[in-house]
């Protein structure tokens, strides 16, 4: 707490992947109504797993902004130490991005056909667009870290703004 | 280009202004950051939605429902679910809503136990205390708008709650509600719609920039490493462009990892119930209404007496009064707990262990009544769900208290002297 650490990150993202397992473990974590075929989630689950999703995220961008922005910040200009492993890495992911959203184009496509009763596969598209959103979150994460030139300020306190 | 913008707007003043604004870095800052993203995402899907769903209960009858008639607004919700990536969008909506409502809370836990309420952010507590009952109810207001068998006995729930406010029970929920919620009121819907697309969220927009504003004029609380960096002074990023670059990263994480729930799991799938009938479903109101449940599964019915033509029975104790009073009290937390000196630095929660240990309590509290929910389906008897429900929380928090307090012996009260552990030189 007194400084940007990594404990309660590392701490969040074990209780998160608890509560996934206490939510997915659970007998009725899917149940099927007896007027539908179709199964849902138990009010239960769904709390569990929102508190599991806060905490995933809660941890990882926890864990990111210690590698990124150091546990304590020093006051002046820091230059980035660029080399070419991330430049790499920019050129695979960007890749990769154009690549899967290709493909989640044509998981759209074929949602939209008629032939299979406009069927969709959630699981898949979701997947896909997950995984690109991850890829855009890594792309910004290097280029941050590698590139830009970071600063650090000490503001007064008694600072004007907005008024 | 530039130079014509600064000509006329002085941009580069906006820019030496607010995006040079310093930004204090520490992890426990992201809560908020996912309640206000939760809330974006919930507009930008919301916008998806309203497009394509229609608000009334008029039959309607289509390939959709196998030719079946049913409720012009259930149907819109399978035509929603039946367009190319829109049962994930519309999931996502609904998954963004529960992740508000607990990021929020979470959001809450932290400024409680870092002690940010203090002088001089109480007025932000309040607006934040004021946020989370707008969050919850907006989510309540939702969830009817689907209209399926599910959704609408879920509601009622809530609706019957509101309805026992003694004198303005009715009146409120008349309003709510545009009379009694039933399967043949026309007019609930489109009352319904309008306060939650509308109203409701343009209220909560008016408070999170509120909400926002007050935090920037009054500076955030700093992880109080910053003290010996430089005292007196806020240390942190710029907004641009290296806070900006975190709030994106962070907004792509939490949308990402939702949608990939948001498809895998699909919430509310209105087929599971059907349109509305009859016959009304066994179903439990959604988790954050659940303890306030558990607390009416567990007060005997015949705690009931009337005054001046109102009624007070067991949905006033359980549905009002509890919730009122828990509200008030959180209401009164940062005068209660007053400090003269202005509140600069997080505290360490370990090192507060009164206000810790209630805080641990409260939580039993709010998961011993969540359990009283379950009254029926686990089979536990009245009396251990009072022992539950009043003593655990009780000893909880007591037993926390005595361990912190061994734990940290003498020094248990003192904040910490910090030791500057990353590299460089402090400057004063
Ligand atoms: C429901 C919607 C809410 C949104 C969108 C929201 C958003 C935010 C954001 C982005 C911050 C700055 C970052 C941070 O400290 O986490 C913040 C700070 C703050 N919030 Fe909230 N908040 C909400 C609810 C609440 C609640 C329920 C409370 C408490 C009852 C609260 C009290 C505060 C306080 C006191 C601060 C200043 C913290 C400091 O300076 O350390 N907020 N909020």
């Amino acid at each position: 707490m007194y400084r940007n650490d990594t404990v309660v990150p590392y701490f969040a993202l074990v209780f998160s992947a608890a509560l996934f397992l206490t939510a997915y473990l659970n007998d009725r974590f899917r149940v099927v109504h007896e007027a539908g075929a179709v199964p849902h989630l138990t009010v239960g689950n769904i709390g569990l797993m929102a508190f599991a999703l806060v905490l995933f995220v809660y941890g990882f961008i926890g864990l990111l902004s210690n590698w990124l922005e150091g546990s304590e910040l020093r006051p002046g200009r820091h230059e980035p130490e660029p080399s070419s492993l991330p430049m790499v890495a920019g050129v695979v992911l960007s890749l990769l991005l154009v690549m899967l959203s290709g493909f989640f184009v044509r998981t759209l496509i074929f949602a939209n056909n008629p032939e299979i009763g406009y069927y969709n596969a959630t699981t898949l598209q979701a997947g896909v667009f997950g995984a690109m959103m991850f890829i855009l979150a890594l792309l910004i994460a290097i280029y941050k870290k590698f590139f830009i030139e970071e600063e650090v300020l000490a503001e007064d306190e008694k600072g004007d703004f907005p008024w | 280009m530039y130079r014509w913008l600064d000509d006329r707007l002085s941009i580069g003043k906006l820019y030496a202004k607010a995006f040079r604004k310093a930004f204090p870095v520490h992890h426990s800052f992201f809560l908020g950051e996912i309640t206000l993203f939760s809330f974006i995402t919930l507009v930008l899907t919301g916008i998806f939605l309203t497009l394509n769903y229609e608000p009334s209960i008029r039959p309607v009858s289509g390939p959709l429902s196998g030719g079946q008639e049913v409720p012009a607004a259930y149907y819109s919700i399978l035509y929603i679910d039946s367009l190319p990536f829109g049962a994930v969008i519309r999931s996502l909506h609904h998954w963004a809503a529960h992740i508000m409502i607990a990021a929020a809370f979470l959001h809450m836990l932290r400024i409680h136990l870092t002690g940010a309420y203090k002088n001089p952010r109480e007025l932000n507590w309040i607006v934040g205390v004021f946020l989370l009952v707008l969050a919850i109810l907006t989510a309540f207001t939702g969830y009817a708008l689907p209209f399926d068998n599910y959704a609408l006995t879920a509601t009622k729930i809530g609706y019957e709650i509101g309805a026992a406010a003694p004198w303005v029970g009715k009146l409120l929920s008349d309003i709510l509600f545009a009379g009694e919620l039933s399967p043949t009121n026309t007019q609930t819907i489109p009352r319904l719609y309008s306060i939650h697309v509308l109203w409701l969220p343009l209220t909560l927009i008016a408070l999170i920039s509120l909400h926002l504003v007050i935090m920037i004029k009054q500076k955030h609380t700093q992880p109080r490493y910053a003290e010996k960096v430089a005292p007196g002074k806020i240390v942190g990023v710029p907004l641009f462009p290296q806070q900006a670059a975190m709030m994106g990263i962070l907004f792509l994480v939490y949308i990402g990892a939702t949608t990939f729930i948001a498809g895998a799991f699909l919430a509310h799938p209105v087929e599971a119930f059907g349109p509305p009938t009859a016959n009304t479903p066994a179903v439990k109101p959604d988790w954050y209404f659940l303890w306030i449940y558990g607390i009416l599964q567990i007060i005997p019915a015949n705690w009931r007496f009337e005054f001046l033509g109102a009624t007070f029975g067991p949905q006033f104790w359980g549905g009002i009064l509890v919730p009122t009073l828990i509200i008030l009290g959180a209401l009164a937390i940062p005068f209660l707990d007053y400090s003269k000196e202005k509140q600069r630095y997080l505290e360490l929660p370990s090192r507060h262990p009164f206000r810790t240990s209630f805080v641990i309590g409260v939580l039993m509290f709010y998961i011993m009544s969540t359990l009283a929910g379950y009254k029926v389906d686990l089979g536990l008897s009245n009396e251990l769900l009072w022992v539950l429900v009043l003593v655990v929380p009780v000893v909880t928090g007591v037993v926390s208290y005595i361990l912190i307090k061994a734990i940290y012996g003498k020094e248990w009260n003192q904040e910490v002297q910090v030791e500057l552990r990353g590299k460089g030189p402090a400057t004063d």
